[in-house]
């Protein structure tokens, strides 16, 4: 087991090196690039750029180097220094910008992983137990609901319900005394207290497709003939369900441990951007369409190392939780 | 009871509106007699109680500017609050707070009044400008503002190689930069190596700010001239060099580190309590103790405490803020016409009222067809006046505005606007009525008269015509929808378009490559015709899109780009010697000339003339003119003056 870890660390570090020399050149693909959209985004509010200053800005940033070069240096910065180069929007250390963003994005993630995981897991169970029972359907015609309905629209509805209607403070993840105070009790209660919302939604849209493989899973177990063999036992249903076919039905969730970090912070940009929350998604989609380069490839590769941490987090759980699987 | 000074609420806003008001009147008037004496806000006045703060006449300038209240003298307190869209929106702070420059903007956008400069003289041939300071101005921090302020900002940041590659363009003159000596403490000269009569003009917009924005005292420290260690000092503080961590901390005009430094002195009305930085949701400004104006009772400015403007990373939680009463003045983000109605309907719920933005724009949706394109019979059909007039008479002008502007403008081409001293009738009009049968019979006599199948023309060699229109979607959708039906009223004289939408950063770089057809964009120069005349000659580099390889010539004097016709170097020399005549009728003659050559050239098409946008402004906050410009030029709501708005109970 500690030999195939540390051979999975091994294999770690080309692929994050291929993957962020990929998203380096990736962002600078689009054409011009951060002088031009900077110089774009001020004229959009019709707001000029002296062009001594945007002649500046360019050589200043190195813009006129070769993408390679660029990423050499950028990647040398990091792996010298742990530099993450300089936010050319902000005019700040990417570091600085990065790992506050990243921890509540971690928070949020979680939150939500476990918020998906509580409804579905139990609902999936259940549908397929009872298959086909009122219960049953009514689980899944929820679940479908929430699949079809956009995160970001349920996000826009009950925030306008409750602004216009309650009059409530909604958007973002702190109340007003606590956005800049320091980390204490209090401010992670007020945390607590703002989280469900964004959870909830995020939850929501996510929760359908795990019900349905959970269920699938279980309907695959649930005639094998050891189900059988255990009940014949006399083993009663609760701990025959939790002990053998929900082990065997949990894989594909181990599974794709990997592609969860990844996913809630890729797939909650919009609704992140609604309602205001200080995550990372925002911050990155703002910086790949500002050509930031820097800030932008920080996120990427951070999100990437995520990926891989994810998957050999999976891969040991997965050999812990299912006996068919063996390293060997 | 408007003069009554009341300590700071937020919730009392509230309960008065909910039927309070006359216990609230009741005391107010027992506040008076201690009104007369306390000129200043009253946490200000406790803080100088206890020693904190010096007094208040330590703190003003012995003569302080006077501002007039818009409608009535203010009361103390209140936090304003405003929003800001996400990252780079540090433009919406400097619009609000940062306009403290020399000189400044009267509310009619017509005239420059005195600001940190309370008098002025300019030379007769308009290359020295001797500005005399008001005396006991103070930074922020308490530390007097001086000429040594202004020369320090001239001569060793703006000037600095290092720090500017090249001197800001309205500071340089003929190539040269501007020289800038201290002639004593409140005095400052600024030499032009050639005339520059509209220097003053400049100096009130938001690029004409350098010679404020620098502390001396402070921003020395990050100049290797007064600072041997500061390499050292940048690595520490991880940055890459000291270039980047003196902007890092003492900003420029339009960065966002510019409100990114709690440290950094201004002359601000409010300053940076909580900065915009990468991670911010939302930036706080609190008033400045040392602000250098008074109301006409000699009460110092700003009324209002603290600035809030609130991060909203989407337009529609920014709406929502707007209408559910969250926000107390906006026009930023959110003054687009299809706005308008959910904002009228909401006026009761969100307790506000509307603002009027007159454009300072000329038009609406200024159509450039690329006379300098590329390939050669491109080249020819565009640079054919008649085509161009043609394709001006084949608009059905009516009915853009029907249907794209709800029917609230008006047939224009280019030029000020009908308000403006400057109004050109020829130049804004001509060509402008909806004439197809001439159009055709131009189009037929340009020798462009052979059609396809399809009804479409074909050139002289065989080509159908077909030409692509850039426009930004995301920016102007209206400019999407006016081009569609453009299209529509082209196929009918046989011309064919593509309405090419794109990504705004491709604009620009197809601009810079001088690779589109054509391309739309507001036009400006309505009321700022000298600060913005790209439609009238190939003045800006990005901007004038019929001919940019023109403006890179008259920019570069002759070494770039491609040389111009004899009607364009003309124009230049017009616009240069009008903006080197300080006789503001004598200008206007000239730029009559300058108007005829471009009526007669009729380089661009226009459309409709640019309509007026909007905004909220709470019922609550007084002072604010319910009518301002609209232009980066004349950055409302800045040059309103803020820091004399002021809530009423």
């Amino acid at each position: 087991m500690l030999k195939f870890i540390v051979k999975r660390l091994f294999w770690m570090v080309p692929s994050l090196f291929a993957v962020s020399f990929l998203a380096f050149v990736l962002i600078q693909l689009p054409p011009g690039d951060f002088v031009t959209t900077y110089i774009a985004t001020l004229a959009a509010s019709n707001e000029i750029v002296d062009q001594n200053m945007a002649a500046q800005l360019r050589e200043r940033f190195g813009l006129g180097d070769p993408v390679l070069v660029q990423y050499f240096k950028w990647m040398w910065g990091i792996l010298s220094r742990g530099d993450f180069g300089i936010s050319f929007e902000w005019q700040q250390p990417v570091s600085g910008l990065i790992w506050e963003r990243m921890a509540l994005t971690l928070v949020l993630a979680v939150a939500s992983l476990l918020a998906t995981w509580a409804i579905a897991l139990p609902i999936g169970v259940f549908s397929a137990v009872r298959k086909y029972s009122i219960g049953d359907y009514f689980f899944t015609a929820f679940s479908f609901f929430g699949l079809s309905v956009p995160s970001f629209l349920l996000a826009l509805v009950l925030m306008y319900v409750a602004a216009v209607e309650f009059g409530q403070d909604v958007g973002g993840l702190f109340s007003p005394e606590f956005e800049t105070a320091s980390w204490s009790i209090a401010k992670m209660l007020d945390l607590l207290s703002h989280l469900w919302l964004p959870v909830a939604i995020l939850a929501v849209s996510s929760t359908a497709s795990l019900i349905r493989v959970m269920r699938a899973n279980m309907l695959d177990e649930l005639p094998k003939p050891y189900v059988t063999t255990a009940r014949a036992k006399g083993l009663s249903e609760f701990r025959l369900l939790t002990k053998y076919p929900m082990r065997i039905a949990l894989n594909p969730f181990i599974s794709t441990i990997a592609w969860l970090l990844p996913n809630l912070i890729s797939g909650s940009v919009v609704v992140a951007i609604v309602l205001n929350l200080p995550t990372a998604a925002p911050l990155l989609l703002q910086s790949l369409m500002a050509q930031d380069m820097y800030l932008a490839g920080a996120f990427v590769l951070l999100i990437c190392a995520l990926t891989l941490i994810g998957s050999l987090i999976s891969d040991i759980l997965l050999a812990l939780v299912d006996p068919r699987i063996r390293l060997e | 009871m408007n003069e009554g000074h009341k300590p700071s609420r937020g919730v009392t806003r509230r309960t008065v509106l909910a039927g309070l008001g006359a216990a609230v009147a009741i005391s107010a008037v027992g506040r008076r007699a201690a009104a007369a004496t306390e000129k200043e806000a009253p946490q200000l006045a406790t803080l100088a109680k206890d020693g904190k703060l010096p007094p208040l006449a330590e703190r003003l300038p012995t003569k302080p500017m006077v501002v007039k209240p818009f409608e009535k003298v203010g009361t103390y307190g209140g936090t304003l609050r405003r929003g800001l869209r996400g990252s780079s929106d540090h433009n919406g702070i400097l619009r609000m707070v940062g306009n403290q420059g020399l000189v400044r903007w009267n509310m009619d956008f017509t005239e420059v009044l005195p600001n940190l400069a309370e008098s002025w003289e300019v030379s007769a041939d308009a290359t020295q400008f001797t500005f005399h300071l008001i005396a006991g101005v103070r930074w922020s921090d308490g530390h007097p503002f001086t000429a040594d302020d202004v020369v320090f900002a001239i001569e060793d940041c703006v000037k600095n190689s290092e720090l500017y590659s090249a001197t800001p363009a309205q500071l340089t003159v003929a190539g040269k930069p501007v020289m800038a000596e201290k002639i004593d403490d409140h005095t400052v000269k600024f030499t032009f190596a050639a005339p520059n009569a509209l220097y003053l003009e400049n100096l009130a917009t938001p690029l004409g700010q350098h010679p404020t924005l620098f502390a001396k005292h402070y921003c020395s420290q990050f100049l290797p001239k007064y600072n041997p260690n500061l390499e050292a000092e940048a690595k520490a503080a991880g940055v890459a060099g000291w270039t980047e961590l003196f902007r890092a901390k003492c900003g420029d005009i339009e960065i966002p580190s510019r409100w990114g430094n709690v440290d950094k002195p201004t002359l601000d009305p409010w300053v940076v309590k909580e900065p915009y930085s990468g991670g911010a949701t939302r930036v706080v400004m609190t008033r400045n103790p040392y602000f250098w104006q008074v109301d006409t009772e000699g009460n110092q400015l700003p009324y209002i405490d603290e600035v809030n403007f609130g991060i909203s990373q989407d337009v529609e939680s920014l709406m929502l803020n707007v209408i559910s009463g969250k926000i107390d003045i906006q026009e930023r983000h959110i003054s687009v016409l299809a706005n308008k109605p959910t904002l009228s309907q909401n006026m009761e719920k969100g307790d506000y009222r509307l603002l009027t933005l007159v454009p300072s724009s000329a038009q609406q949706c200024q159509i450039y067809l690329n006379m300098t394109h590329k390939d050669p019979a491109m080249r020819k059909m565009f640079a054919d006046k008649s085509f161009r007039q043609a394709l001006s008479l084949g608009l059905n002008r009516q009915e853009i505005i029907d249907i794209v502007y709800f029917g609230q403008s008006e047939f224009f081409q280019a030029g000020p606007r009908p308000t403006h001293p400057w109004y050109h009738e020829k130049l804004a009009r001509q060509f402008t009525e909806f004439d197809p049968d001439k159009a055709n019979a131009m189009l037929d006599k340009a020798g462009y008269d052979k059609k396809d199948a399809d009804g479409i023309r074909k050139r002289p060699d065989g080509q159908r015509i077909f030409f692509a229109i850039d426009v930004i979607p995301t920016l102007y959708p209206d400019l999407v929808d006016t081009l569609e039906l453009v299209k529509a009223h082209w196929a009918q004289i046989g011309i064919d378009i593509k309405v090419n939408t794109i990504e705004r950063a491709l604009y620009y770089s197809r601009g810079d490559d001088n690779a589109h057809d054509a391309a739309v964009w507001p036009g400006p120069g309505g009321l700022d015709p000298m600060l913005d005349p790209r439609d009238f000659f190939a003045f800006h580099p990005q901007g004038s899109r019929y001919a940019i390889p023109w403006t890179l010539w008259y920019t570069s004097n002759g070494e770039k780009g491609e040389e111009p016709p004899e009607s364009q170097k003309k124009r230049f020399k017009l616009f240069d010697e009008a903006r080197s005549t300080a006789d503001l009728a004598k200008r206007g003659e000239i730029m009559k000339q300058l108007f005829d050559i471009t009526a007669e050239e009729f380089e661009t098409i226009g459309v409709c003339l640019a309509v007026g946008g909007f905004g909220v402004i709470r019922n609550n906050l007084r002072n604010v003119p319910e009518k301002q410009p609209d232009s980066w030029t004349w950055p409302n709501p800045g040059p309103a003056l803020p820091q004399q708005f002021t809530f009423t109970s």
